[in-house]
């Protein structure tokens, strides 16, 4: 005789037996594939891995798409001839499109399992990959689907089925304390105990007990048969689908899985691009984030200055350089003529007046001396005198005429772009006002502001707003301080196209803290919807995960992983922004 | 308390069934790996390669019906080698070329009722 608690006891051990055999069953037999996910948009394939590539075979309508990858960067491998073993013999696979290679494939119509050897030549790397392809039987889908029956086989047919659905659907909500399994049993309970007290209460109706009691037992039954649906794949192949139309394969949709990973088929990652790294371990040097501006270079720049004050007059082709205009060293830019102040003017009247008439009296002298000297009453010396006098004041009464009308040309001092203008026809420069600014768009350097003396800042970048990055070269660092920090000037040694001077950047310089971790591209990096940091790891050949991490910045273009993701993981860099978008 | 023991040996069997599917030394003196329900392991000498069937306990099975085909890489080359049934659980095949004692590849196993199974060396 067994005690009842004997038998709870075996009970017990029955239920973790079943819980441990349909927990395990799935990866028994099956090693390094990760399962066919279980979609109803999703054409049955298979994929193969290897150390070098990434394999992924798709039949369809008789022919097998096989699309190959390489399995670090996840780009397509062009060019590679693919030998297939298959059950008709061996054939080769003809490319389609870089990375995509198809083979006529009559026998892959017959349903059934099939294994295929896939020897894959790229250049000097072979690899031998075999694929396991399953084509489910298209009848099978066809009969599972409802007919019309008699009412009563309906019924007997709903009772055979209900009983193991019940059976497994109660097993699987006790496994899980389904809070809907609980709300039936706790309504079953409150039903009969209103029940009993109705027939105390009156005595006189049974009839109101037996219907109580049958709609109970129907609304547990429905709620159970229900749930037994949702753990059956077979149950969903069958009938809670709506059946395509017979010899249409199911397209490929990117989703996202029920188990929050998210599937891309192979044509849309390559679509979208996709591309992977092999995160490893290293060592980086800390970085720091200054706060800087863009600067022109001085060595090639120049600002265009006024000596005297004057009025601004454009230059012989009558253009002031507007903005934006390239000039050449010694370019005249403008000129300036300085304005003749009234007490001048008459100052420089009577000079003139004076020196035309000394003029006057040392060219009549002049004259008469020429008449004289060759007959000896003037010496020659005497004649010479008077004609270097009178050229004297010649000289000074011209240099008296052009002081008033010779303007002082302003020139450009060195190559580069106008980037500043201030001119306009006209107007009275002050002496020492700016009225050019030439830069060199070419050489551009960056002035950043530094509350520590940088040790290692040889290495550095700078980071724009739109997300450009900018290598630099460390040039130097002040002394003195400046608004309590000290300025660090590098020079960018990349491409300058686009950047203005006066331009806030970010610069990134390195420090001697050396860190250990796992550097990833900052584009690697995404922003869920829930604000945390994720990155996506390319799990399977067609599968992403999304891995929660907590990541420190690096320097403009990495970030370093600090936690949440070991070494040797794939991790998406390119178009992780598309795949957060995968619904 | 029979069917107590049963369960418990059941739970522990399921457990500890995956753990031994990687590729691992065999007895033959070649490396085992899975196959489908078959463990395979093969054996590479010279030109002659053998493949030793095994079942998901580890013991022999015999090999007559089965066919195999191997494709192994040597030298940056793929070999393709079929494999017939010999003595006991060996099946064997004779490559073109030598073959170093571990190549890389593929072994394709069909077994007598037309099943067919997979299994890689890396």
């Amino acid at each position: 005789m067994m005690s009842p608690i004997t038998a709870a006891l075996r009970a017990l051990a029955m239920a973790f037996a079943l819980a441990a055999g349909s927990a395990y069953a799935h990866e028994g037999h099956d090693h390094g594939a990760a399962p066919p996910p279980v979609s109803k948009t999703i054409a049955p394939r298979g994929e193969a891995v290897s150390s070098g590539f990434e394999l992924v075979a798709v039949p369809r309508d008789g022919i097998l798409s096989l699309y190959l990858d390489r399995i670090q960067s996840g780009e397509p491998v062009p060019g590679a001839t693919l030998e297939i073993d298959t059950p008709a013999g061996t054939a080769t696979a003809q490319p389609a499109a870089p990375g995509v290679y198809r083979l006529p494939a009559p026998w892959l119509n017959k349903p059934g399992h099939y294994d295929v050897m896939v020897t894959v030549t790229a250049g000097s790397d072979v690899d031998v990959l075999p694929v396991a392809l399953t084509v489910p039987d298209p009848t099978a889908l066809v009969t599972a689907a409802p007919k019309p029956v008699s009412a009563r086989q309906q019924i007997s047919a709903t009772v055979t089925q209900a009983v193991p659905a019940l059976a497994h659907g109660v097993r699987n909500r006790i496994n899980r304390a389904d809070p809907v399994l609980m709300a039936v049993a706790g309504g079953s309970f409150l039903l009969s105990i209103l029940v009993v007290l109705a027939v105390r209460g009156r005595r006189r109706v049974p009839a109101l007990a037996l219907l109580a009691v049958t709609v109970t037992v129907l609304l547990s039954a429905s709620a159970f048969a229900h749930g037994g649906e949702d753990h059956d794949d077979k149950a969903i192949r069958g009938a809670a689908l709506i059946q395509p139309a017979p010899g249409t394969a199911p397209t490929d949709l990117a989703q996202r899985l029920p188990d929050g990973s998210v599937f891309v088929p192979k044509p849309t990652q390559h679509l979208l691009g996709l591309r992977t790294v092999m995160t490893e371990i290293g060592t980086f040097y800390r970085t720091i984030g200054l706060p800087g501006r863009i600067i022109p270079n001085p060595n090639a720049s120049g600002v265009v200055q006024s000596s005297v004050g004057g009025r601004l007059s454009p230059p012989q082709n009558g253009q002031f350089p507007r903005l934006g205009t390239p000039v050449k060293k010694g370019d005249v830019l403008a000129y300036v003529t300085p304005p003749v102040a009234r007490v001048d003017v008459s100052d420089m009247r009577q000079r003139q007046g004076e020196l035309d008439q000394q003029i006057a009296i040392v060219q009549r002298r002049v004259e008469r001396y020429l008449k004289l000297a060759p007959s000896g009453a003037v010496s020659q010396v005497q004649l010479e005198e008077a004609q270097d006098e009178l050229k004297g004041l010649r000289d000074r009464r011209t240099a008296l005429d052009t002081v008033r009308l010779e303007p002082e040309a302003l020139v450009a001092p060195v190559d580069g772009v106008i980037a500043e203008a201030a001119a306009v026809a006209g107007q009275m420069a002050n002496p020492g006002a700016m009225v050019f600014q030439i830069v060199d768009p070419k050489s551009l350097w960056v002035e950043a502001l530094s509350f520590d003396a940088l040790g290692g800042a040889e290495n550095a970048s700078a980071r724009l707003a739109d997300g450009r990055t900018l290598p630099l070269t460390y040039r130097g660092s002040g002394l003195a301080d400046r608004n309590q920090a000290i300025p660090v000037q590098f020079a960018i040694s990349g491409d300058t196209s686009g950047l203005r001077v006066g331009q806030f950047v970010t610069v990134q310089a390195a420090t001697t803290t050396e860190l250990q971790g796992l550097a990833l591209p900052r584009a690697a990096v995404v922003r869920s919807s829930n604000g945390q940091d994720v990155i996506y790891e390319h799990t399977g050949a067609e599968r992403y995960e999304a891995r929660q991490v907590r990541v420190t910045p690096l320097d403009g273009n990495r970030v370093l992983v600090a936690a949440g993701l070991g070494a040797g993981k794939r991790v998406v860099t390119q178009g992780a922004e598309l795949l957060d978008q995968v619904r | 308390m029979i069917p107590w023991r049963a369960a418990l040996l059941t739970s522990v069997v399921l457990v500890a069934a995956p753990v031994c599917a990687h590729e691992t030394a065999g007895k033959c003196g070649g490396r085992v790996t899975n196959a489908g329900n078959y463990g395979v392991e093969l054996v590479a000498k010279g030109q002659t390669v053998d493949v030793c069937l095994l079942d998901g306990s580890e013991q022999p099975v015999p090999a007559a019906g089965f066919k195999a085909t191997a494709i192994l890489v040597e030298g940056g080359k793929p070999a393709r080698i079929a494999l017939t049934p010999a003595d006991g659980n060996r099946l064997t095949g004779q490559a073109q070329v030598p073959l170093g004692t571990a190549p890389r590849g593929a072994v394709q196993l069909t077994a007598p009722d037309g099943a067919s199974a997979s299994g890689t060396f890396n």
